[in-house]
């Protein structure tokens, strides 16, 4: 078969499934293989780029042979397009107020020199990841796969912060707000908030990313780090920190990032589910990185599948290869441990036999055992959230 | 000679990577053009670039009668109902996928 018609016939069933009125969501692999712009942003190389303003910018899937994303290739995420194009250094500073004993004005400096500094390796990933799998398609950034990313993240504890400044013995909500800001100024801002439950000592407010300075499109000087946690509170440019005993109702908290709440998180296209809760914590997920789909692989030379791998920091105990559309599973070798919230990169060598088309899937088991769902059985939201299904590449052995 | 090397690098950690004011490159997006695009054009390039809408790909009006909406009631998008309608029609005409709902 010519390649030409490799790649149609997937295409053709794609669009049926896509093009019939359907009752129930309809769930499959995410769109892989979008173009790279020929436009370069600052200090990244060359993305797939939906939007420039504010920019939107996705890792091409080859990058996730690599435990650890290099900066420039790192996905950008922005909702609001008036961003700082310049911002001092020596002059920033991190305002911490409301229910606190001392407020406080701590300067970048200050942050590097008076606070222990903790380094943590974590995935950072949208919740909308991969949103390009549901069908039909619900509202938003159609993500391929690399909406992610793993760094090593250095910085401070937020409790550390939060100590030093002191908590009122009434203190619940802690509400993050960056410099990111709406053109209009009716439109909310994206502010979070966190309960103080939530906020254990791994998170921390970090300046520096793989040891450099915080790319400006990742929230240079100063962005948040929830290991475990989808990046949707990971504020960047943090400005602003205030400590209040009351939830404020914000749009980006009440509509946005939020999944049915119900046991299996899913709804109907026409009827959505009335009360929802947010997205939280990642879901066990892989992502295979070489090869590519459509790729030619020479018969019988020695393929070495690789992709990346994590949970919500509880640990991928096993990530399964299967070459038989799923029959039989093996496993692929695991890579150093760089922490519980670290992307684990696996491998899997082997020979192919056969010529003509393969399917290689990926699956990741953590350890509680849960594992990734085939795509179909990912159950449709309308956000778009948690797509989690077992990575498929098509490949042609030649 | 080696001391006065050793001492520049040292000072040049401590300058941030990023001196100098960052130019986000613009991006010209190939949005179709036709009757209704300058409503478009006023209303749906505030906030946002062409890359929002065009990335959607084609959908049903009611999809897209409710992502006005949304911005409308949602983000305070000030636009007036004559060009929700024009801004509708338009988006429907060419970003549209035959469908009403
Ligand atoms: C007042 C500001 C504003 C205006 C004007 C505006 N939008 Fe938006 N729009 C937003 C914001 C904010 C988002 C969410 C951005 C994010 O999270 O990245 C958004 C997101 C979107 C999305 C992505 C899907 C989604 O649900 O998030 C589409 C499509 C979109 N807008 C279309 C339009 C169209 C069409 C118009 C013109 C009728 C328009 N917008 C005008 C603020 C605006």
């Amino acid at each position: 078969m010519k390649r030409r018609d490799f790649f149609k016939t997937s295409i053709a069933a794609s669009a049926a499934l896509v093009g019939s009125s359907l009752s129930a969501g309809v769930t499959t692999q995410p769109i892989t293989g979008r173009k790279i712009s020929k436009v370069a942003f600052p200090e990244k190389r060359p993305m797939i780029t939906y939007s420039d303003r504010p920019p939107l910018l996705e890792t091409p899937r080859d990058i996730f042979t690599q435990s650890i994303t290099p900066n420039d290739s790192f996905f950008v995420r922005w909702h609001l397009p008036d961003i700082p194009t310049y911002i001092d250094p020596d002059a920033y500073t991190i305002k911490i107020d409301g229910l606190v004993e001392r407020e406080l004005n701590i300067s970048l400096k200050s942050l590097k020199h008076d606070f222990e500094q903790v380094e943590v390796t974590a995935v950072l990933q949208c919740g909308g990841n991969s949103r390009s799998a549901f069908h039909p398609i619900p509202g938003g950034i159609q993500w391929g796969s690399g909406a992610m990313g793993c760094a090593k993240w250095k910085g401070v504890r937020l409790s550390d912060i939060l100590d030093r400044a002191g908590l009122k013995k009434d203190a619940q909500w802690i509400g993050f707000n960056g410099l990111e800001k709406a053109a209009y100024y009716e439109t909310p801002n994206f502010v979070r908030e966190l309960h103080l439950e939530e906020l254990d000592d791994h998170v921390i407010l970090a300046y520096e990313m793989n040891g450099e300075d915080l790319p400006y499109l990742n929230g240079y000087p100063l962005r948040l780090i929830i290991p475990g946690y989808y990046s949707d509170s990971w504020v960047k440019m943090m400005s602003h920190i205030t400590v209040t005993n009351k939830y404020k109702s914000l749009f980006f908290m009440d509509e946005a990032y939020r999944v049915p709440d119900n046991a299996t998180e899913s709804e109907t296209p026409q009827k959505h589910f009335k009360s929802t809760k947010p997205i939280t914590k990642m879901n066990v997920k892989s992502v295979i990185g070489y090869p590519l789909e459509g790729a030619k692989i020479a018969y019988h030379s020695q393929l070495v599948v690789r992709g990346v791998a994590f949970d919500s920091g509880l640990g991928i105990k096993d990530v399964q290869i299967s070459l038989d559309d799923g029959k039989t599973w093996e496993s692929a070798l695991l890579d150093n441990d760089a922490g519980r919230y670290a992307y684990k990169a696996f491998r899997f060598g082997f020979k192919p036999n056969k010529y003509g088309k393969l399917k290689i899937m990926a699956k990741a088991i953590n350890r509680l055992g849960e594992e990734q769902p085939l795509a179909k059985d990912v159950l449709w939201n309308h956000g778009g959230y948690k797509y989690n299904g077992i990575d498929v590449v098509n490949v042609e052995v030649v | 000679m080696k001391k006065l090397i050793v001492m520049m690098l040292l000072s040049i950690s401590l300058f941030a990577q990023v001196k100098e004011e960052m130019e986000v490159p613009y991006i010209a997006y190939e949005i179709k053009m036709g009757k209704g695009f300058d409503a478009v054009n006023a209303n749906c390039l505030m906030c946002h670039s062409f890359g929002y809408i065009i990335n959607q790909g084609p959908q049903s009006k009611l999809f897209w009668k409710k992502k006005i909406d949304k911005m409308i009631v949602h983000f305070k998008a000030p636009i007036t109902k004559e060009d929700q309608k024009t801004v509708l029609d338009y988006l429907y005409k060419h970003y549209g996928n035959g469908e009403l709902k």
